[in-house]
């Protein structure tokens, strides 16, 4: 029999700070408040909580954040750790938390995170600690912004597949439109494709507004067995499947720079869930760069290879659509706040399979998926979710 | 040597057990790559072992120095401030003749000509005392 963690841990709760612009507040801090939140959405005490994971955070000088968060949170977890595979980092979190609850290692784990990008470091400092995630010897003595290893991504899939610069606008504009119709997100003034072009250029595609925010903020989610998941009195979402892949560290060692291991991770996620992608009613999919999204659209099997940019042009990512995604408006336009930042993705995806999103909910959203990447597309986790509905 | 675009204040490459000779070689005007005696396989990021059989006969020999961009993306914002004076350059994906690609930046050419498969050619550029990297221009020929 596959071994498979289909259905056996489910989200609880879900928590968030207040994002964008939040001064005066740690890394800690924006992740332990979004925690509490979390703890009282899933209607338990910080007591059951037994198992801790995070990421790291820029703005704070804990290596072990995890450890130091349940400090702060005076809770001594009996399964814990501080993962590191960058953007990836959530989606891979959701997936070890399910593993390691059906493994008996924990029974009920907190995800969290937080960072104060915006606030916290000045903006050189956040862009450099950002590059020099980037190789020592044979990446970074170049110049090489963060972005630059996804601009160069992004401008290649333009010259193989004539995706223009109009596609990559439409995303950003996309997703505007969704974080105006979001409480709370960072961003609210309505763009135009003209806006997107004509903002300035960060590195070549890219313009500043084809780039993700820097924000301040935290996020927390709480994922405990389904059998215990289901004695509480909240709606459950269950995790369905979850698969990652890592095809290399050094951009110049890609097997490929347009086809990604996204194609991989989120096929081990859906042949877990035993679901084709066509069946999702929506999905969380991380915007770091407009291109990104172009890319991953056609990676995770919504459209065909080369096919992003129309896929965007023809409305298919927003309400209405073959698959809206990100309806909070996503690292774009609600909120980056670094590692955390996929953790956002998550919380809508739980808010919109239990129909508490208002406004900017996709009818009879009972099927999703978030896909979360780093690193140049290095890194890649997906995890598929699920309403009790869909066991 | 060419003369310098960048500035000391940059990062520069801190040389590891697998890379010592790579950087002194560089420094001495020789841009070496990794052949595996076993497999064939090429690599330029430098490693003791070939990263496809696992052998460790390889040897450096120098390379062609020529390849063509296979991708590329002109920074027109600094990463930090050490770069803020260069803006805006190219960094280049280079697909060298030899096989393997690598991460490098524009130089000594115009900017505003940079493409897709365009030739080039290595140039050593000394950014610090005794510290060369691997840039690349436009193929002369
Ligand atoms: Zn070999």
């Amino acid at each position: 029999m596959k071994r498979s963690i289909r259905g056996q841990a489910a989200i609880i709760g879900v928590g968030m700070s207040q994002v964008g612009k939040v001064p005066g507040k740690s890394a800690l801090y924006l992740a332990a408040d979004a925690t509490k939140k979390a703890i009282q959405n899933a209607g338990i005490d910080k007591s059951e909580i037994d198992g801790v994971l995070t990421g790291m955070a820029f703005s704070s000088p804990f290596h072990r954040f995890s450890i130091a968060l349940s400090e702060y949170l005076n809770i001594q977890p009996r399964f814990s750790n501080t993962l590191q595979v960058s953007g990836a980092t959530t989606a891979a979190s959701v997936n070890i938390a399910a593993a390691a609850v059906m493994g008996g290692l924990a029974d009920t784990v907190l995800i969290a995170g937080g960072d104060s990008l915006l606030t916290g470091m000045s903006p050189d400092m956040s862009l450099r600690s950002m590059s020099e995630s980037r190789d020592q010897q044979y990446e970074m003595p170049f110049g090489i912004p963060v972005a630059n290893t996804f601009a160069m991504t992004a401008a290649r899939h333009m010259k193989e597949y004539g995706t223009t610069a109009e596609h990559l606008a439409q995303v950003a504009v996309c997703h505007r439109n969704h974080a105006i119709q979001t409480p709370g997100a960072q961003m609210k003034t309505p763009i135009t494709v003209d806006d997107v072009l004509n903002s300035k250029m960060v590195t070549t595609p890219y313009h500043k507004l084809d780039c993700s925010l820097i924000s301040d903020g935290g996020a927390a989610l709480i994922v405990t067995s389904a059998e215990r998941a289901r004695e509480l009195d909240v709606e459950p979402i269950y995790i369905l499947g979850g698969g990652e892949y890592y095809s290399h560290e050094h951009i110049f060692l890609a097997p490929s720079i347009v086809d990604t291991g996204a194609a991989h991770s989120s096929q081990k996620a859906y042949e877990m869930a035993g679901i084709t992608p066509s069946e999702l009613d929506v999905a969380g999919i991380y915007d770091c760069f407009t291109g990104t999204v172009i890319m991953m659209l056609e990676d995770l099997g919504f459209c065909k290879k080369g096919e992003g940019g129309p896929f965007v042009a023809d409305g298919n990512i927003t309400h209405g659509g073959t698959l809206p995604i990100n309806t909070h408006g996503g690292l774009l336009s609600y909120a980056h706040t670094g590692i955390s930042g996929a953790l956002l993705h998550f919380v809508e995806m739980v808010n919109q399979l239990r129909g508490e999103c208002g406004d900017r909910q996709v009818p009879d959203a009972k099927l999703s998926m978030v896909h979360t990447l780093g690193a140049g597309f290095a890194t890649q986790a997906s995890t598929v979710l699920g309403t009790k509905e869909t066991l | 040597m060419s003369h310098s675009p960048f500035d000391t204040s940059k990062p520069l490459p801190v040389a590891d057990g697998d890379s010592a000779e790579f950087w002194k070689a560089l420094n001495e005007g020789v841009f070496l790559l990794q052949h595996c005696e076993d497999c064939g396989d090429v690599q330029y990021y430098q490693q003791a072992m070939c990263r496809i059989c696992l052998s460790e006969n390889v040897s450096r020999k120098p390379s062609s120095g020529k390849g063509v961009i296979y991708s590329y993306s002109v920074v027109h914002r600094a990463p930090g401030p050490a770069f803020k004076a260069d803006v805006p350059y190219a960094v280049l994906l280079v697909q060298l003749d030899e096989g393997p690609k690598m991460i490098s930046r524009l130089v000594e050419s115009d900017l505003s000509l940079v493409d897709f498969d365009l030739p080039v050619e290595w140039v050593g550029v000394e950014v610090a005392e005794g510290v060369t990297l691997p840039c690349f221009r436009f193929a002369k020929s």
